[in-house]
């Protein structure tokens, strides 16, 4: 008899492990039956997973981290566990096109480097003030996200303070592109497909992919409580080795027009998200993101579905760094008892450890690399 | 400061619902409570400016507005409302949060309100959540109805006239058919429609 799971997820690009286990029966083969729910808002997934509306949830990963702690708004303070991520990296910072055409312009030649063009925006600002113009705005889609997080690092590398010099604001990603045209904000950090989208519109530019600041970032995971975790340790388990046989199953770039009819299912309405086409899925997840070297913009491979316990240390790091909370030990360990890779069965693991030919290799190349305190 | 000396219908309540129906429900309950100052916000756009200038001590929002991660980063800012803000009274009230949350909405509420004076609201609007879907509900029901009888109607108009039988008979053999296969007799009716649109 299969077991029916209910599952909340935002449709972008990055919820497809979870349309994937289900379209292509990875769950069902473990005979879980996945009733997708598609919601409007980071707060519903919270409360809805919260109250046990939800079973589990494609969940920001600081987002999870922060109802565990009960910071923020949520206030139900519900410990909440991830067994496997849904993927690494896949935003992107886009501007409005006169402020894409000012920072480079700012940039007399020199490569564009994150640095640079945080160094360019910082004179920007500068310039503005001087002539008394309007404060610049840039949004990204939740006050616990990895989103907020980057846009900071690279506002910080300039020497700006998001806190007093421009505007930080969060617009849901289906009202990003919209935001932009009507010049509601300058510019975004958000997930795809929305960055292209914005480009194709001829709305806006990408300046910099998220890899670009912090390789290998954290993104979503798959979230769930705490306590039905423990209870269903079975039902976890089957849950998570269906996320990562699809995340097999996506990197394969022969099932890229599957995955194209599969997430344009998902998305059902044009209005929330439009077609996904093969081409859109090969640009992110095939295509290095920045130069021959770099990984593509989105990585949704079974290496990127592994959970470390460096991951929650880094994001403890930025949430303290956002003024979200004090630095302690105990909330640290409380941080990185989110993150629970031991409730799934490791497929991932050996997939990823297939990959590379030494042992150890797929950790190095998954570790988060910020670029930006690098030396450029 | 606690806002203990205000009036109970002195109370600003903004209203933030997709659905203008359900939201003027809302308001009329609200009203005839007699709660006076209450801001409709039906439009995504210009949420926060309207939010701060009506300064509201109670925010009920739908759960279908995307607006509400907006309203939380908002309210963590603390930029637009002067007071704290947090979800529902307390934490301690999970059957509070639970029940309205499975009605659909989710309320911001000023701190130092006191429980007591938030909970009518609370109750109103979950009560009146509730009240809509069912009879949301209800609606779709006799809606399918209505398309039911509709396509069996002319599914039986199509076998009378494939079949030369009389209208009575042609309705016995699609009852027959439906319970052979286990289906509704308005699903064979469809399928008796659709292949009757293709040959």
């Amino acid at each position: 008899m299969s077991r029916t799971l209910r599952v909340g997820y935002i449709p972008l690009i990055d919820a497809a492990l979870l349309h994937v286990a289900k379209a292509k029966g990875f769950a069902e083969a473990r005979h879980l039956d996945l009733d997708l729910v598609r919601e409007t808002s980071w707060a519903n997934i919270r409360d809805k997973l919260s109250v046990g509306i939800f079973d589990a949830a494609h969940m920001l990963a600081p987002a999870a981290i922060a109802a565990t702690l009960g910071l923020g708004l949520g206030h139900l303070q519900v410990p909440l566990v991830a067994p496997v991520a849904l993927g690494l990296d896949g935003n992107a910072l886009t501007f409005s096109r006169p402020l894409y055409d000012a920072i480079v312009g700012r940039l007399d030649g020199a490569p564009l480097t994150p640095r640079a063009t945080a160094n360019a925006l910082a004179l920007i600002i500068a310039q503005r003030r001087a002539a008394a113009a309007s404060t610049l705005t840039l949004a990204h889609v939740f006050p616990f996200s990895s989103h907020h997080y980057q846009l900071r690092l690279w506002l910080k590398a300039g020497g700006i303070d998001p806190d007093v010099d421009l505007r930080l604001v969060v617009v849901p990603p289906p009202f990003m592109v919209q935001a932009l045209a009507s010049g509601h904000v300058d510019g975004f950090c958000v997930g795809a497909p929305w960055n292209t989208i914005a480009c194709d519109a001829e709305v806006g530019r990408i300046l910099h992919h998220g890899s670009a600041i912090v390789r290998n970032c954290p993104e979503k995971i798959l979230a769930l409580r705490a306590d039905f975790a423990e209870r269903e340790a079975e039902t976890v388990a089957g849950l998570a080795a269906a996320i990562q046989e699809a995340s097999g199953w996506c990197a394969a770039q022969g099932n890229r027009e599957e995955l194209a009819a599969i997430l344009t299912l998902a998305g059902s309405s044009p209005e929330d998200l439009p077609r996904i086409s093969p081409a859109l899925l090969g640009q992110l997840l095939d295509r290095p993101a920045d130069g021959p070297s770099s990984p593509p913009a989105l990585r949704l491979d079974p290496a990127a579905t592994r959970l470390r316990p460096s991951q929650a240390e880094w994001l403890f790091r930025q949430m303290a760094a956002a003024h979200q909370l004090g630095a302690s030990d105990e909330l640290e360990a409380r941080v990185r008892s989110v993150y629970r890779p031991d409730l799934g069965n490791d497929l991932g693991n050996d997939l990823a450890n297939n990959e590379g030919n030494e042992p150890g290799s797929a950790f190095e190349r998954d570790q988060i690399i910020e670029i930006l305190s690098e030396k450029d | 400061m606690p806002e203990t000396s205000l009036h109970g219908e002195e109370l600003r309540i903004a209203v933030i619902d997709a659905n203008p129906i359900r939201a003027a429900i809302l308001e009329e309950g609200l009203r005839d409570a007699g709660y006076r100052h209450i801001l409709r916000v039906e439009d995504t756009s210009g949420v926060l400016e309207r939010i701060g200038a009506l300064a509201p001590d109670v925010i009920l929002i739908d759960l279908e507005s995307p607006s509400r991660d907006v309203l939380e980063q908002m309210f963590e800012m603390s930029r637009v409302v002067a007071r704290p803000v947090a979800m529902f009274v307390d934490r301690s009230d999970t059957a509070m949060i639970n029940a309205a949350i499975d009605a659909g909405v989710s309320a911001y509420i000023v701190d130092g309100l006191k429980r007591e004076r938030v909970k009518p609201i609370l109750d109103m609007t979950i009560g009146r959540f509730n009240a809509f879907a069912r009879l949301k509900e209800e609606l779709q029901f006799a809606k399918s109805q209505l398309e039911d009888r509709k396509s069996i109607d002319r599914a039986k108009i199509l076998v009378m006239k494939a079949k030369a039988i009389p209208e009575e008979q042609a309705y016995a053999l699609m009852r027959k058919v439906a319970m052979n296969e286990g289906r509704k007799i308005a699903d064979i009716a469809r399928a008796i429609i659709t292949a009757a649109e293709l040959l």
